[in-house]
């Protein structure tokens, strides 16, 4: 197979390779990692593959690999069903989101790590223990709320809502604590207020969090679906993650326009995971350990 | 003129300490607006609203703790609470050690090792309605779905999968480990890379085996880690909802529905808002209890 010429991390070491049993094990666990691997991207993969049938050949030809690869099905299923608009839609509702991220969650950890005014303390305290408090408690009296101010039907909601996010706060404070101090104390003698250093110092600094944040936010927005669908179902302006929920509930459609709607869905996030998968891969295992 | 505008804002000077805190505060002021908006406001609207009646939206009168007593005696009550704890534990047998198992193996390899944690962490990125509608597909019974067409293609019977009720629950719980456990794997993995090299030269000194290493340097360097992310997927684990929602409606015969689908239910199918914050402020309850007696059992055992 492949030979191993030095393994310094680890449980099993490299005298432990020599002996042929651990070796055998060993490249039974590099198997095990292959199909662990596999397991992960087979089921979207399965599901691209099948959304080149059609409804006829999906139904009465059970197999996981297409007759022909069809592309212009794509198109019609994406014209039949006015995803252009649901896009649109999904795009405007990320693009808010993430500015609200960054800004308010920057803000509040700012002012938290870098200003301290009195109180500040109590105030990170508090927003800890929102961590802590399960999140659905409030979906029932927020959603009364946001009705009664007529915000149905309207992103400003989700948009703000992920202004208010204690673990993006908790980031965004780990990493303005590691910020050197002396640059903050510059700025000040130069004569900038508080607002040009968050904005002219800590936020250009600060590039590498924010690229982290500004990609969970994303993902967060793209795949956010209970909030998303009691403001926003039947209003024009469906996500698409509540018209594939309505797939469920209201809408009729066949199978294979089901599977094309999900590759729509899926498509975007892969090729935001591919552009940055290093930093999204790493600031995962950052993050956690962390918070 | 100088001299006056000097005077005067030497009169009206605010001290430097309390600038600093208003500045300070007025930058907290619109994400403290949002975070009282979004999350505390609603938390204690929640335990008020489930102490009175109310017509559609507006509370009408105070009733203690009617709507409670109404909900437990609920016919889908019991079996919601059943259910929920239920995931539960089927997503600890499953879900809890596939990740740390993952993330041991994975942390062994020579090769490939870039590959296998981008390749498990992608499930991560699937939205969570996609992922749930498309292991619908692959559950789903007869011969369209996906594993009945890998039994036939080694001569096997078609199942029902999710339609029975015996493997409802497992399935769904399996499907939310698809997701999560590479994620969770990554974060294990930087632990297991944190692990002092040491550790385990001084074990192989003293004639440990692999399986000794795994017991005595291992485990116990990622104990806090364990005990932390365990408690933290009970939290989510037992607020599932869109799972069962979408891939069962809670069927067949309530045999997958759960606590945070009864909430979803009276507030928006039947509009009933009072029980549904009384199911809530339930689970709430239960959680943070649950997490406080955790956490002093654990802190316990450290000493």
């Amino acid at each position: 197979m492949f030979n191993i010429k030095s393994k310094d991390n680890g449980i099993i070491t490299y005298s432990d390779l020599k002996k042929p049993s651990i070796r055998i094990f060993y490249y039974v666990l590099f198997a095990v990692c292959i199909i662990i691997t596999l397991i992960s991207i087979a089921p979207p993969v399965w599901v691209f593959l099948s959304s080149f049938k059609d409804i006829k050949e999906f139904t009465l030809e059970p197999s996981l690999i297409p007759k022909s690869f069809d592309f212009s099905r794509f198109v019609k299923t994406w014209n039949d069903l006015k995803f252009v608009k649901y896009y649109i839609n999904s795009f405007y509702s990320v693009a808010g989101s993430v500015v609200c991220a960054i800004v308010f969650n920057g803000l509040l950890a700012y002012a938290i790590s870098i200003l301290k005014p009195k109180g500040s303390k109590f105030i990170y305290g508090l927003i800890l223990g929102s961590l802590m408090v399960p999140a659905t408690t409030s979906v029932v009296p927020l959603f009364i709320n946001l009705s009664k101010m007529h915000l149905n039907g309207t992103f400003y909601p989700l948009w703000l809502s992920i202004g208010a996010n204690a673990f993006y706060i908790v980031l965004y404070k780990q990493f303005f604590d590691t910020l050197p101090a002396s640059i903050i104390e510059a700025a000040k003698i130069d004569g900038c207020n508080n607002w040009q250093i968050f904005f002219k110092i800590v936020m250009p600094l600060s590039k590498p969090i924010t690229m982290v944040i500004a990609m969970y936010a994303v993902n967060a927005a793209w795949s956010d679906f209970l909030l998303p669908y009691l403001l926003l179902n039947n209003s024009g302006h469906e996500t698409i993650m509540v018209r594939l929920f309505q797939f469920r509930t209201s809408i009729k459609a066949t199978d294979v326009e089901v599977l094309r709607a999900i590759v729509f869905a899926i498509i975007p996030p892969i090729i935001l995971f591919t552009l940055f998968q290093k930093q999204i891969t790493q600031s995962n295992t950052h993050s956690g350990v962390k918070g | 003129m100088l001299q006056v505008s000097n005077k005067e804002t030497r009169k009206f000077k605010i001290p430097g300490v309390i600038k600093k805190n208003i500045s300070g505060w007025l930058i907290m002021a619109p994400t403290l607006i949002l975070f009282a908006f979004f999350v505390w406001e609603p938390l204690l609207a929640s335990i008020r609203l489930s102490l009175y009646s109310a017509k559609g939206m507006r509370t009408e009168e105070f009733v203690g703790l009617k709507n409670y007593i109404d909900v437990f005696h609920h016919p889908d009550f019991f079996p919601a609470v059943r259910n929920t704890f239920s995931y539960t534990i089927w997503s600890l047998l499953i879900g809890f050690l596939v990740p740390i198992i993952m993330a041991v193996i994975i942390n062994e390899m020579v090769y490939a090792k870039g590959l296998f944690r981008v390749g498990i962490y992608f499930p991560n990125i699937v939205p969570g309605l996609a992922t749930v509608m498309m292991w619908a597909f692959i559950f789903r019974p007869g011969k369209t779905g996906v594993l009945n067409i890998i039994l036939g293609n080694i001569g096997a019977q078609p199942q029902v999968w999710l339609s029975n009720p015996k493997l409802t629950i497992p399935l769904i719980v399996l499907t939310m480990t698809w997701k999560g456990a590479g994620a969770t794997a990554l974060i294990y993995l930087a632990a297991l890379q944190g692990i002092n090299p040491e550790l385990y030269e001084a074990a192989i000194i003293d004639g440990a085996g692999i399986w000794k290493r795994i017991v005595h340097v291992t485990v116990p360097n990622l104990r806090n880690l364990i005990r932390s992310l365990l408690i933290l997927q009970v939290i989510s684990v037992f607020q599932i909802l869109y799972e069962p929602l979408v891939m069962t409606n809670g069927g067949p015969n309530n045999a997958s529905i759960s606590i945070m689908q009864l909430v979803f239910k009276y507030a928006f199918e039947k509009f009933d808002y009072p029980k549904a914050a009384a199911v809530s402020v339930i689970i709430s309850l239960f959680l943070v209890t649950l997490t406080a007696v955790y956490n002093k059992f654990s802190k316990e055992q450290d000493i």
